[in-house]
C-alpha cells in the first residue's frame, strides 16, 4: 500500500530544545487523520517538515509516494497553517489567483474554481461580491473562509490543517467539517492537528498522539482505545440511602475498581486489571443497588489522551531530573 | 523558475496598481519640472544688472547696426555713451577683435562682447560671450535690444510700409551665448557637476526607499503570517528573490518614467519656457555616452540588490516596528554615510578617498556613478569596482537567504547576534 505520508525516524533539534525525536508514522490514503498532542508537542514542526518548509536533521519523509522535496509533490498538497493571514491590501480574487498560480493551476481553471468556492461559502451573495473587496475589508470569519479556499483551490490529493478549529466560529467550524467529510468521500487524505479531543473523536479515522516530540500511540480510533488496555463501565444507580454504604464498599474494592469518576448522573468506573465485570455487577446487586444502566464502554479519546500524555510527561520529567 | 515568476509578478503588479505608485510616479516628474522651471521663471522676473551695457560690440555686418544697438543699450540720447565700445571690423579681422575683447573680459574691464553679423538677413548671426552669459535677464535684455534695432534698421531701409512692419516684428533673434571662464569656453562644467550630484542623490534615495519597501514587504508577510501559506508552495529562497526582483522592477519602472519625463522636460524646455514668456537659459546638456548610461544602470541594479537583500534579512528577523527601526540602523547608516561622502567626492573626484569609496560594495553603487558623470575613470578601476560589487551582492543575497528562511517562521523576541550566526551556519 502506498501511504499518503511516511515519516521514518525523523529528528529535528532547535537551539533550545528537541522538537521532534525519532518520530515514525504512516498515514493511510483516503483517511481523516488526527495528529494529537498538547501544546509544544511538535505537531507544527512535524507538519512543516512534511511540507518541506523546514528540513529534518535526520530521517526520511515521503509524501504521496515520493520524497517530499521531489519536484511537484508539494503542489498536490494543500495547507492551512495554524496562524492564518493573507495579504491585507490585495483583493480576495487576486490573493486566491496568486495562491492557485503558486500551485500551478492554469488561470482559466482557477477563475472558475474560485468563483464556485466564493459562491459556496457565501462570499458572493446577491447584495455583495466580496471577491473584489480587499482582504482587510473582510471580517475575521470571512478571511478564514478565504483561507480555506486558498488551501483547496488546487484540488489537492492531501490537505494538511494545523489546528483548524481553533479560533473558528461555530458556523465556520461546521462549514470546515462539511468540507473535510466531502474531501474524504472524494478519496482525498485529510491530516489535521488538534488538541481538542472532541473534534478529533468525531472526525478521525485514525490518530497519532505525540508528546514532547515523540509518538505515544497511533492507529485507528478503535485500535488506540483498545491498546490503551483500559476497560470502563458506565453505571447509573437508583435506590434508597440505606443501600449506599454497601454499594460504596463494592465500588472501592481495589480488586474490582481502580478509579471512580462521579459525574452526578453517571459514574464512570475504571475496572481493575483482570477484574470480571460480571462479578462487579453481581456484587452491586447483592449490595442492594438498583441498577439502571450498566454498560461496558471503551475509554474516550480524551481519556486516552490525558492518561498517555500525563504518563509521558511524568516520565520525561523524571528522565530530565536524573 | 515558474514560481519565481509568479512571486515577481505579484510583487510588481500589486505595487504598480497601488494608488501610492501612481501618485508618486506623476508627482516626481512634476517636482523635477518645478525644480527646473521655477528658478528660471523667478530669475526672469528679477531686475537686470545695470552694467549690461559695459560690453564691446564687434560689428561685422557693415550696416552700422552696432552703433544703434550701443545707443539703445546705453539708454538713448540721455544715456552714458562711454559704457559700450563699438568696433566695426571686416570679417577677416573678426578673430583678432574677438581675442582682444576676450582679454578685456578676463581682465574684468568688460562684461562681455557681442558679435553682430556678418549676415543679418534672413537669419541674423548674433553671438555673445561674457561672464554674465548664464544670466537669463541680462541675455534677454541684450537680445531684445538687438532685435529692436535690427527691425528698426530694416524698417528704415524698407520705407515704413505697415504690412512690412507687421512681418518684420515677427523676426526671431536667436542669440548664441557662451560662458567665458579662465578655464575656457563651454558651460558644461557646472552643469555636469549638478547632474553628477543629481545622479548620486537619486541613486541614494531610490536604493534607500525601495530597500525600505522590501523590508516592509517582508515584515508584512511575516506579521500577517501569510508567509507560512506561501512557503508551503515555494521555497523561502524563491520568495525572497521574487520579492527583491519584483520590487526592483517597480523601482526600475519608476526611474524609467521619471528619467524619460525629465529628459523630455529638459529637451523641450525651450517651447515650455516660451509659453511662460521666459527666455531659455543658456546651458548645454552634457553628452552622456551610452556606455556610461549602461554602467549607471548596472551600478543601480547591483547596489539595490545589496541593500534590498540586507533589508529583507532584517525584515525577516524582527516581529515589531520598534525592533525593525533598531536592527536596520547599521544598514541604513552605511547608506547615509555614503551619502555624506557625495560632496567631498565631487570636490576631489580623482582622489584617494574617491578611489576607496568606489571599490567598497556599500558605497560604490553611489560613488562610482557620481565619479563616472564627473570625470573619466580608468577601465580597470571600473572593472575592479564592479567585480567587488558583484561579489558583495552575491554575499548579501546568500546571507539574507539563510537568515530569511529561519527568521520568517520565528516569532517573538528578535535574535541575538550569536543566534543570527547560528541561523547563517545552519544548513537546513
Amino acid at each position: 500500500m502506498n501511504f499518503a505520508v511516511e515519516i521514518d525516524h525523523v529528528v529535528k533539534k532547535f537551539t533550545q530544545h528537541v522538537a521532534v525525536r525519532d518520530l515514525s508514522l504512516r498515514i493511510p490514503p483516503g483517511t481523516v487523520y488526527g495528529l494529537l498532542g498538547p501544546n509544544g508537542a511538535g505537531k507544527t514542526t512535524t507538519i512543516r517538515m512534511v511540507l518541506d518548509i523546514i528540513a529534518p536533521d535526520s530521517g526520511q519523509i515521503r509524501v504521496l509516494g515520493a520524497a517530499n522535496n521531489a519536484p511537484g509533490v508539494i503542489d498536490r498538497v494543500g495547507y492551512l497553517p495554524e496562524e492564518r493571514g493573507l495579504y491585507r491590501r490585495m483583493t480576495v480574487r487576486r490573493v486566491l489567483h496568486f495562491l492557485a498560480a503558486l500551485k500551478r493551476v492554469p488561470s482559466a481553471a482557477a477563475t472558475q474554481r474560485i468563483n464556485d468556492w466564493l459562491e459556496r461559502l457565501q462570499l458572493v451573495t446577491q447584495e455583495r461580491d466580496w471577491g473584489d473587496a480587499r482582504v482587510e475589508e473582510l471580517s475575521r470569519g470571512m478571511q478564514q473562509k478565504v483561507q480555506f479556499i486558498g488551501a483547496l483551490v488546487h484540488e489537492p490529493q492531501m490537505v494538511i490543517l494545523d489546528e483548524p478549529f481553533s479560533a473558528l466560529d461555530p458556523i465556520n467550524a461546521q462549514a470546515l467539517k462539511d468540507i473535510i467529510l466531502e474531501l474524504k468521500r472524494a478519496g482525498r487524505t485529510i491530516v489535521f492537528s488538534t488538541h481538542l479531543m472532541e473534534s478529533a473523536e468525531r472526525l478521525c479515522d485514525a490518530v497519532c498522539i505525540i508528546a514532547a516530540g515523540a509518538k505515544l500511540v497511533d492507529g485507528t480510533l478503535a485500535e488506540v482505545r483498545r491498546a490503551h488496555g483500559l476497560r470502563q463501565v458506565a453505571l447509573s444507580l437508583d435506590g434508597d440511602e440505606g443501600a449506599r454504604e454497601g454499594v460504596q464498599r463494592v465500588l472501592h474494592d481495589a480488586s474490582l475498581v481502580q478509579r471512580v469518576d462521579d459525574s452526578n448522573q453517571v459514574l464512570e468506573l475504571d475496572l481493575a486489571p483482570a477484574a470480571d465485570p460480571q462479578l462487579l455487577l453481581r456484587r452491586l446487586i447483592d449490595a442492594g443497588a438498583v441498577v439502571q444502566r450498566f454498560e461496558l464502554v471503551q475509554p474516550s479519546l480524551h481519556r486516552v489522551f490525558v492518561d498517555r500524555v500525563s504518563a509521558a510527561q511524568l516520565e520525561h520529567a523524571e528522565a530530565t531530573h536524573a | 523558475m515558474h514560481k519565481l515568476w509568479i512571486v515577481i509578478r505579484r510583487e510588481f503588479q500589486e505595487r504598480v496598481r497601488s494608488r501610492w505608485f501612481i501618485v508618486s510616479t506623476i508627482l516626481v516628474p512634476l517636482l523635477m519640472g518645478l525644480v527646473i522651471v521655477v528658478p528660471i521663471v523667478l530669475a526672469a522676473r528679477a531686475v537686470p544688472s545695470n552694467d549690461v551695457a559695459r560690453i564691446t560690440i564687434i560689428d561685422v555686418s557693415g550696416t552700422g547696426l552696432g552703433k544703434s544697438v550701443a545707443f539703445a543699450l546705453d539708454g538713448g540720447i540721455t544715456g552714458d555713451t562711454s559704457l559700450t565700445r563699438v568696433t566695426a571690423v571686416p570679417v577677416a579681422e573678426l578673430a583678432a577683435a574677438e581675442s582682444s575683447a576676450t582679454r578685456e573680459v578676463l581682465a574684468k574691464r568688460e562684461k562681455g562682447y557681442l558679435v553682430l553679423g556678418p549676415a543679418l538677413w534672413p537669419k541674423p548671426a548674433v553671438r555673445y560671450a561674457g561672464s554674465n552669459a548664464s544670466s537669463p535677464i541680462d541675455m534677454n535684455r541684450l537680445q531684445r535690444t538687438v532685435r529692436d534695432q535690427l527691425i528698426a534698421t530694416r524698417l528704415r531701409e524698407a520705407g515704413m510700409d505697415p504690412k512690412q512692419v507687421e512681418s518684420l516684428t515677427g523676426l526671431d533673434v536667436q542669440m548664441h551665448t557662451e560662458r567665458l571662464t579662465a578655464r575656457g569656453r563651454g558651460g558644461s562644467g557646472e552643469v555636469s557637476t549638478i547632474i553628477a550630484f543629481f545622479v548620486a542623490f537619486v541613486l541614494y534615495i531610490t536604493i534607500f526607499f525601495y530597500g525600505q519597501i522590501v523590508l516592509r514587504g517582508v515584515m508584512e508577510e511575516k506579521q500577517t503570517r501569510v508567509a507560512e501559506t506561501v512557503v508551503s508552495s515555494v521555497r523561502p529562497d524563491t520568495l525572497l528573490f521574487g520579492k527583491i526582483l519584483g520590487v526592483g522592477g517597480v523601482a526600475g519602472l519608476q526611474l524609467l518614467i521619471s528619467g524619460v519625463a525629465t529628459a523630455v522636460l529638459v529637451m523641450e524646455r525651450g517651447p515650455l519656457l516660451a509659453r511662460l514668456h521666459v527666455p531659455m537659459p543658456a546651458f548645454e546638456m552634457p553628452h552622456v555616452a551610452p556606455a556610461t548610461a549602461l554602467l549607471l544602470v548596472v551600478y543601480f541594479l547591483l547596489g539595490y540588490v545589496v541593500y534590498a537583500a540586507l533589508f529583507a534579512a532584517i525584515g525577516s528577523m524582527v516581529s515589531s516596528e520598534q525592533d525593525a527601526q533598531q536592527v536596520q540602523l547599521p544598514i541604513a547608516l552605511l547608506l547615509v554615510l555614503t551619502a555624506t561622502f557625495i560632496q567631498p567626492v565631487i570636490l576631489a573626484p580623482e582622489g584617494r578617498m574617491a578611489d576607496v569609496l568606489s571599490i567598497l560594495p556599500f558605497s560604490s553603487p553611489i560613488i562610482m556613478p557620481l565619479r563616472l558623470s564627473l570625470v573619466s575613470v580608468s577601465a580597470w578601476r571600473v572593472v575592479v569596482s564592479l567585480a567587488v560589487l558583484l561579489g558583495g551582492a552575491w554575499l548579501a543575497v546568500w546571507l539574507a537567504a539563510r537568515v530569511y528562511r529561519t527568521g520568517l517562521l520565528m516569532y517573538g523576541k528578535r535574535p541575538s547576534l550569536r543566534e543570527l550566526v547560528r541561523w547563517v551556519r545552519a544548513s537546513g
